[in-house]
């Protein structure tokens, strides 16, 4: 049916192709023609498949383009003149195919190489005899260099006015020699070659060729051009006509406007055969030259047609020189190509004499059109606006101002504009960015199981603002905190977060100045919640320099610092990473000290801010707290009694060089997220709670997620500040960890308010340590730094007071 | 020129003097510090009489070749004689380097002066020909306008360089080559006006490679 269909229409298979001729130029590659078939009037397709006499297998055609339509060219590696090749075309469309009849092909025998070129014919003298010296060149190749192959030659010519042509055979050379030629004729001449036992070319191109009539005076020369190339010496050439059969004598004339008197050539050495230069001395400015050549032999001369010159017009400079192109690739912009050059080394720039004007060009390697610049006299240029990835060619010339003429173009030079990586680099990072916080959710995700199924529900402490029946269920909170504030900037969530804090803070100052900070200056006071304001964002999202900061602090303050813990962490020597955590030990001590005994406001500023409970900026956080709750549940606590009143010089000494710090910080940008949220914390925790005189501490002894954690409430003792974390409601009397200094110690508060913060205090890099390390010992003894510090300070008091607390809710 | 040069805008000239072009061509007296005009030296002065004389002879180039087409030969067709051939000018880059300061810019104001009368006179002669083009009567207007300017603005500058000791005062004055110039402009009406044309052409191009050369032997270090 279909087949009816098709042929109702007059559709049909194709026609049978037919395989026109195989060619080679040069015995290395060939190439195939074929004829189509009739089309059958549908879209049809031709394939050629070949196969070698050698071997079985057919293959198709490998390159059916470069020899244009309809045929096939195999080049190189697809050619090899030992073998007979079966070609065979097939015309396919959708009813049918139809093959050719099979060809056979040897290379060798279907060589026939293009015409010669570049022929080109010179009567000579020699001897009193005339004769034509013929000259070409072999034919261009594409694809093979023409050095390896070896052509015969075949030369014809005949008069001009004549029929039959003569032949001459002249070998593998590729010039010729032909003499008894009637003088005075005009002669055509061809050329063709053959290479091997292959086919003759075509005949190449006809020349033609007046032979001179021996007996006459030599042809007119022709003064072809004159130039300057730096405006003070000149050079004419000039253009012999036939010489008459005679040898010719020629002579170059010139007088100078205004003048009567006729000069001959200065220097006919100088700038080459048949030409003349004219060096400063000869040249003169704004005058005109009337210059004629005069060709003579025995037979008599011819003077060229005058040429007139004004040597200031005829200043045509040499290309520029030094040219270099150099790519600049400023931070934050696009790259740019400086592009400079020298004036040509002929031309005195320097004297003012000449002015040189410059124009460049450029385009894309693969590119057609030039783009060109008009520089003007500046020889360096800057281009912006390149396609990044692409290999460009830039040339440049040069003129005079206002007269003479472009010089030629200087050589290529080639540059490659590098691709752009910033849109790569963003490609990468929004890669990165998606890919962490994946990592962040699975992880936070798993704590919260782990919270929620494995450790009971803690009462929490409560603070105004916060919800701890959220905080404890709400993986939303936790998600959104943890997403917002780790590895990206503060997202509104956390920054709302902090401002609700500021304000509870606010308040609690407010109570706390009057009942403790009596010996202070009431400025300082009022600074307080500006200082706040301005600091709370940095301080809680991105102020990572507080810890150096401190750092340097602590180690300013050795008094401080002397405690047989600190030194043995010094001793451990643990690197860097111990270093810093001792630092930050020590640090939270100088907070403290600031707390209790003065009660500085100035503090809660850096120290503010976040209540982590909201906003947990790392994954870190999270997991301390996951860490607190199940310890706290279990444990049992020690009450230390801390001395508070022995701190207060130091205090007082600390908090000048606090305030500095603090602008420091600020002053900071945000490096490492994690000690950011570190420092962030701790002072947080402190500046409500660590009221020295209110305060009663514990001692969570050890606290490893692995073993049994025991929390120990000390009296006056060395206190081992470990993690703190809060224990709201195990015990009556504590249900709050006020602070938590360093990782290893809760400082808990008595169960007097409704609302109590639990904050938890582990550095955060003081964890990877200590798990590294896997010594619980070490961890303890490394802990202690700040404890002892801390009992020193808050010795006057037992228990946190709850009445003295503060009253915030 | 007691005042300290402000920063100076190109090349660093020892001798700034302390003048500002306010408006079309008038050199003013400026202030150290008076906002909007900015102190000029001898290199800026020398910059603005050159592009000047670039344009011009640039004007004349496109003058000439309205006229005449540019075939070489027609250079010669008639042997031509310029009114100002009679000067000895320099004629080659070694003579006009070997030539006294004072002595070239002499000439140049000399070459401008011996062609001011002649082109108001060439002016008002071809108003009457109908067959010159318009653009041709407006260029040649301007030309005339330009060589006035061009000659006023190198007499500043020659003035300032006298100020400051860069020449020497020994120029005598315009008084004598007005005369001459009186004398050569008979000669310059009597020439065809593409002679005329061609000859002013070289000449403006004469004044501009002096004027270039002087800057380029006075500011050495200034772009040359």
């Amino acid at each position: 049916k279909y087949l009816d269909f098709c042929t109702s229409l007059g559709q049909s298979y194709p026609g049978k192709p037919k395989i026109i001729r195989c060619r080679s130029l040069e015995k290395e590659t060939f190439s195939c023609w074929w004829k189509p078939g009739s089309d059958g009037r549908l879209p049809t397709n031709y394939t050629l498949f070949y196969s070698k006499d050698s071997e079985e297998n057919f293959y198709e055609c490998p390159d059916y383009r470069t020899s244009g339509p309809n045929s096939c060219y195999f080049d190189k590696n697809h050619t090899n003149p030992w073998t007979t090749y079966n070609i065979t075309v097939m015309a396919t469309n959708e009813i049918g195919s139809n093959s050719s009849d099979p060809q056979y092909v040897d290379v060798t025998s279907i060589v026939q190489p293009d015409a010669p070129v570049n022929l080109s014919l010179e009567t000579k003298t020699s001897a009193g005899i005339m004769y034509l010296w013929a000259k070409w060149s072999p034919p261009p190749l594409a694809d093979v260099s023409s050095n390896s192959h070896v052509y015969h030659y075949e030369l014809q010519l005949k008069p001009e006015e004549k029929e039959e042509w003569e032949t001459i055979s002249v070998g593998v050379q590729t010039q010729c020699k032909v003499t008894m030629l009637q003088a005075g004729v005009k002669y055509v001449v061809q050329v063709r070659c053959m290479l091997d036992c292959g086919e003759w070319s075509e005949w190449s191109s006809e020349s033609h060729i007046q032979i001179p009539n021996g007996e006459s005076p030599p042809e007119k020369p022709t003064i072809i051009k004159c130039r300057s190339p730096e405006k003070e010496t000149f050079t004419c050439w000039w253009k012999p006509g036939s010489d008459g059969g005679h040898p010719t004598n020629y002579t170059f004339l010139y007088s100078k406007e205004g003048e009567q008197q006729v000069y001959e050539c200065p220097d006919y050495r100088t700038a080459g055969p048949n030409s003349c230069y004219f060096d400063k001395k000869h040249t003169s400015f704004w005058t005109i030259y009337n210059i004629t050549v005069k060709a003579t032999n025995k037979m008599g001369s011819n003077v060229s047609d005058p040429h007139y010159v004004d040597v200031t017009y005829i200043v045509q400079p040499d290309p520029p020189v030094n040219v270099t192109l150099e790519l600049k690739k400023p931070i934050n912009t696009k790259p740019y190509l400086v592009l400079s050059w020298s004036p040509p080394p002929l031309a005195d720039v320097r004297s003012g004499w000449l002015t040189l004007e410059y124009e460049l060009r450029l385009k894309p390697e693969e590119g057609e059109e030039w783009e060109t610049v008009f520089v003007g006299q500046q020889t360096q240029y800057k281009m912006f606006s390149l396609n990044p990835g692409k290999k460009y060619i830039v040339q440049i010339h040069c003129k005079p101002d206002h007269h003479g003429s472009w010089s030629e173009w200087s050589s290529e030079k080639y540059i490659q504009i590098p691709t752009d990586f910033r849109v790569k680099d963003m490609v990468v990072w929004i890669i990165v960015g998606v890919l962490s916080s994946l990592i962040c959710l699975i992880m936070i995700t798993n704590f919260t199981i782990s919270q929620t199924f494995i450790l009971p529900p803690v009462p929490g402490p409560k603070i105004k603002g916060i919800d701890t029946h959220l905080l404890e269920t709400g993986k939303s909170e936790e998600l959104l905190s943890a997403l917002g504030c780790h590895g990206f900037p503060p997202t509104s969530d956390c920054e709302e977060l902090l401002i609700e804090y500021l304000e509870v803070e606010d308040s609690e100052d407010q109570q706390l100045m009057p009942s403790h900070d009596n010996g202070h200056p009431s400025k300082n006071a009022k600074r307080i919640p500006k200082e706040k304001d301005s600091d709370s964002g940095r301080g809680s999202c991105d102020s990572p320099s507080v810890l150096s900061e401190k750092c340097r602090e602590s180690r300013a303050l050795p008094s401080t610092l002397q405690t047989q813990d600190v030194r043995d962490v010094q001793e451990n020597k643990e690197g860097k990473r111990s270093w810093e955590t001792e630092c930050i030990a020590s640090e939270q001590k100088i907070l403290l000290f600031n707390n209790e005994s003065t009660k500085e406001t100035t503090w809660p500023a850096t120290q503010l801010p976040d209540n982590h409970l909201f906003a947990y900026h790392s994954i870190v956080d999270a997991h301390k707290i996951t860490l607190s709750t199940t310890n706290v549940n279990i444990t049992s606590f020690l009450v230390g009694n801390e001395e508070h009143q022995s701190q207060y010089p130091i205090t007082e000494t600390l908090h000048d060089d606090m305030e500095k710090q603090r602008e420091m910080e600020n002053l900071h940008s945000k490096t490492d997220q994690t000690t950011v949220q570190v420092i962030k914390n701790r002072p947080n925790d402190k500046s409500p709670f660590l009221n020295p005189k209110l305060m009663d501490y514990v001692e969570v002894h050890k606290v490893r997620q692995d073993k049994e954690p025991a929390v120990l409430l000390k009296h006056k003792e060395n206190s081992r500040k470990s993690d703190k974390y809060t224990v709201p409601g195990t015990s009556k009397e504590y249900t709050k960890v006020s602070t938590v200094v360093d990782h290893n110690i809760l400082v808990l508060m008595p169960d007097s308010r409704i609302h109590h913060t639990s904050v938890i205090q582990e550095p955060a890099m003081e964890m990877p340590q200590n798990l590294q390390q896997g010594q619980a010992e070490k961890n303890m003894s490394y802990c202690l730094t700040v404890p002892s510090e801390c009992k020193r300070e808050t010795s006057g008091s037992e228990y946190m007071d709850p009445s003295s607390f503060m009253p915030f809710k | 020129a007691a005042l300290t040069p402000l920063p100076p805008p190109a090349g660093t000239d020892p001798a700034t003097p302390l003048l500002c072009r306010r408006g079309a061509g008038a050199a003013v007296a400026a202030v150290a510090g008076d906002a909007g005009c900015r102190l000029l030296t001898v290199a800026d002065l020398f910059d603005r009489v050159i592009r000047h004389s670039g344009r011009i002879h640039s004007l004349a180039t496109a003058l000439c070749e309205k006229r005449l087409p540019p075939r070489d030969n027609e250079l010669g067709k008639s042997a031509r004689k310029c009114h100002t051939s009679g000067m000895l000018t320099p004629n080659g880059t070694e003579y006009a380097q070997k030539i006294p300061r004072e002595e070239l810019t002499h000439l140049t104001l000399k070459l401008l002066q011996a062609w001011k009368e002649p082109l108001s006179h060439f002016n008002q002669h071809i108003e009457h020909h109908q067959e010159l083009p318009d653009d041709s009567l407006s260029k040649a207007k301007q030309i005339s306008n330009m060589v006035h300017e061009l000659k006023t603005g190198v007499e500043k500058v020659t003035e300032k360089m006298q100020s400051m000791g860069i020449i020497n005062n020994s120029l005598t004055g315009m008084a004598s080559s007005e005369a001459t110039g009186l004398s050569i402009s008979n000669e310059a009406n009597m020439m065809s006006d593409s002679d005329f044309i061609h000859c002013f052409r070289r000449d403006s191009n004469k004044v501009q490679s002096y004027l270039k050369i002087l800057k380029c032997r006075i500011m050495p270090e200034n772009s040359c």
